[in-house]
């Protein structure tokens, strides 16, 4: 028999705990916001949101990403993980890291315990990055989302070390650029160079085989690869000269590239032969939507218009808030939905067709709850934006409360799948 | 095709693609069946929508006990196949349906 991808899954036990670690994590960060509505109204280089701003991307996205990444690794790649060992230790040190880094920025105390939360947090990623990439070196599928998996892990690295560059530097100033210079420069490497090429390059193999679609133009990713690659070096290196024409080259390169990606996703759509979506996609083709805001904000941002002014930290934390718990968050909660019923469900019956009740994927969780938890994230993150831009603690408190409801659903669903037991025949 | 494979071909409409939830028999997935009264042998030729299929294991063994239960005797060999490679026109027109394709 020809080996096929679920042949070189992974254990469960390396990939599961990494979605409950997220997801527990995103719950708490709800709760920050609910008892700290005022940390989104102020500027972004403050004590509390670079605390929620770490644990959402570390503890909560990264996170379910690293999971996520070792089941999915051996779908694009069509080979083993090199070690689920490494995947374990990894695994420990994002997470005691991450919980550490957040600590220290909510103190805002810059001393030795950041400095080894930081090391922890490389480290995990340095063991993460040999995984991927002595994963893909043992592959020969040469195909373009391997190129944007390969470079996605890179652009981690470099942002993480960046941070802990800063961190230092807060400590012990060496660098002449601004901290906030600096800030924008690290989180742009880890938002775009990390987040959304990771997204393009494991989306753009999964979503055409989950909609089954066929024959999608695959060339808008190469144009989408090389304006990522050659426009964000350009970026960073124009934040860190303070050269603002550099970057508004840059993002005239990236915008294109992530609008070709898009436009190879509505292909897919079109011709997907799977006309009804389950709720997992639902919520991802809306994760695609709301990138459009952020897409928008960069550049109304980049326009310097005199009568938004007055409102540019505002929106700057928008901006922000959009990508991270708007287009990232949503899709990851999605996609939670097209991955975890199905890596529990293949460990719970495997080897046991035709001796118990073979159950759909789908019926690991409550598709009711789903669908509550949508609308709640729908109108929780659009309060939120508006209350972020209305400098309304106010209407981010009620947003956070509705978010923290959505979350609760979410974890409800992930636990529910998680200790799914089979029924005897 | 005689009538034993006729039935197996039936009897494989009870597999179902757990993220499609349309059997593989509609889903066109299964390309042939042989079936041997002389050396007790039947063989499915199935292929996969993707090769990244992550359901292909559970489908393969699916497909391996429903005919396994209903002829004991017999050694039946699931044998996964990539050539054709499966495109829309595979679908009956039941299966076009149940996905809502038209």
């Amino acid at each position: 028999m020809n080996q096929i991808a679920s042949q070189n899954a992974p254990s469960p036990k390396v990939v599961v705990p990494h979605f409950v670690f997220g997801a527990l994590i995103w719950l708490g960060v709800t709760l920050l916001i609910v008892f700290n509505p005022d940390v989104f109204t102020q500027h972004y280089f403050n004590a509390e949101l670079l605390a929620i701003t770490h644990l959402l991307v570390l503890g909560w996205i990264t996170m379910v990403i690293f999971g996520a990444l070792y089941q999915l690794l051996p779908v694009i790649m069509e080979v083993k993980l090199y070690s689920e060992t490494l995947a374990k230790i990894a695994f420990v040190l994002l997470g005691i890291g991450t919980l550490l880094l957040a600590f220290t920025f909510w103190q805002f105390t810059f001393d030795t315990l950041m400095f080894i939360a930081g090391v922890l947090i490389v480290t995990s990623v340095g063991l993460f990055v040999v995984n991927v990439l002595f994963t893909a070196h043992s592959s020969n599928k040469k195909v373009i989302e391997r190129a944007f998996i390969i470079s996605s892990v890179i652009w981690l690295l470099f942002t993480v070390l960046a941070g802990l560059t800063l961190a230092i530097n807060l400590s012990y100033p060496f660098l002449k650029v601004s901290h906030v210079e600096l800030l924008k420069l690290h989180a742009h490497a880890g938002l775009v160079g990390w987040f959304v090429q990771l997204i393009i390059g494991v989306s753009s193999k999964l979503l055409p085989m989950f909609m089954v679609a066929h024959h999608v133009n695959t060339k808008k990713l190469n144009f989408t690869f090389y304006a990522i690659n050659i426009g964000l070096p350009i970026g960073i290196v124009s934040l860190f000269l303070e050269f603002k024409i550099g970057v508004v080259f840059s993002v005239a390169l990236v915008v294109p590239g992530i609008v070709s990606y898009l436009s190879f996703l509505v292909e897919a759509y079109k011709k997907r032969v799977k006309k009804q979506l389950d709720i997992g996609m639902k919520q991802s083709v809306l994760s695609f939507a709301i990138l459009v805001i952020p897409l928008f904000l960069a550049f109304t941002l980049l326009s310097n218009f005199n009568f938004l002014e007055t409102i540019t930290i505002p929106l700057s934390v928008a901006y922000g808030s959009a990508i991270v718990i708007g287009f990232i968050t949503s899709l990851v909660m999605g996609q939670t939905y097209k991955t975890l019923p199905f890596i529990v469900w293949l460990k719970v019956y495997r080897g046991k067709v035709g001796k118990v009740v073979l159950p759909l994927p789908k019926d690991l969780y409550s598709e009711k709850v789903a669908i509550a938890q949508v609308w709640l994230f729908v109108i929780g993150f659009g309060l939120l934006l508006i209350g972020i831009s209305a400098t309304s603690k106010t209407l981010v408190m009620i947003s956070g409360i509705l978010l923290l409801l959505s979350v609760a659903l979410y974890n409800f669903n992930i636990l529910k799948i998680v200790l799914h037991k089979p029924t005897n025949k | 095709m005689d009538t034993e494979e006729k039935k197996i071909f039936e009897m494989l409409k009870g597999v179902v693609d757990p993220e499609l939830m349309v059997n593989i028999i509609d889903m066109g997935l299964v390309y042939g069946v042989t079936y041997d009264s002389l050396s007790k042998q039947i063989d499915v030729a199935l292929t996969l929508t993707s090769p990244g299929c992550p359901m292909g294991g559970i489908i393969i063994e699916d497909a391996q006990q429903t005919v396994g239960s209903n002829y004991p005797d017999f050694e039946v060999n699931i044998n996964l196949v990539w050539e054709p490679v499966w495109s829309v026109e595979k679908l009956t027109e039941k299966g076009k349906a149940e996905l809502g394709y038209s």
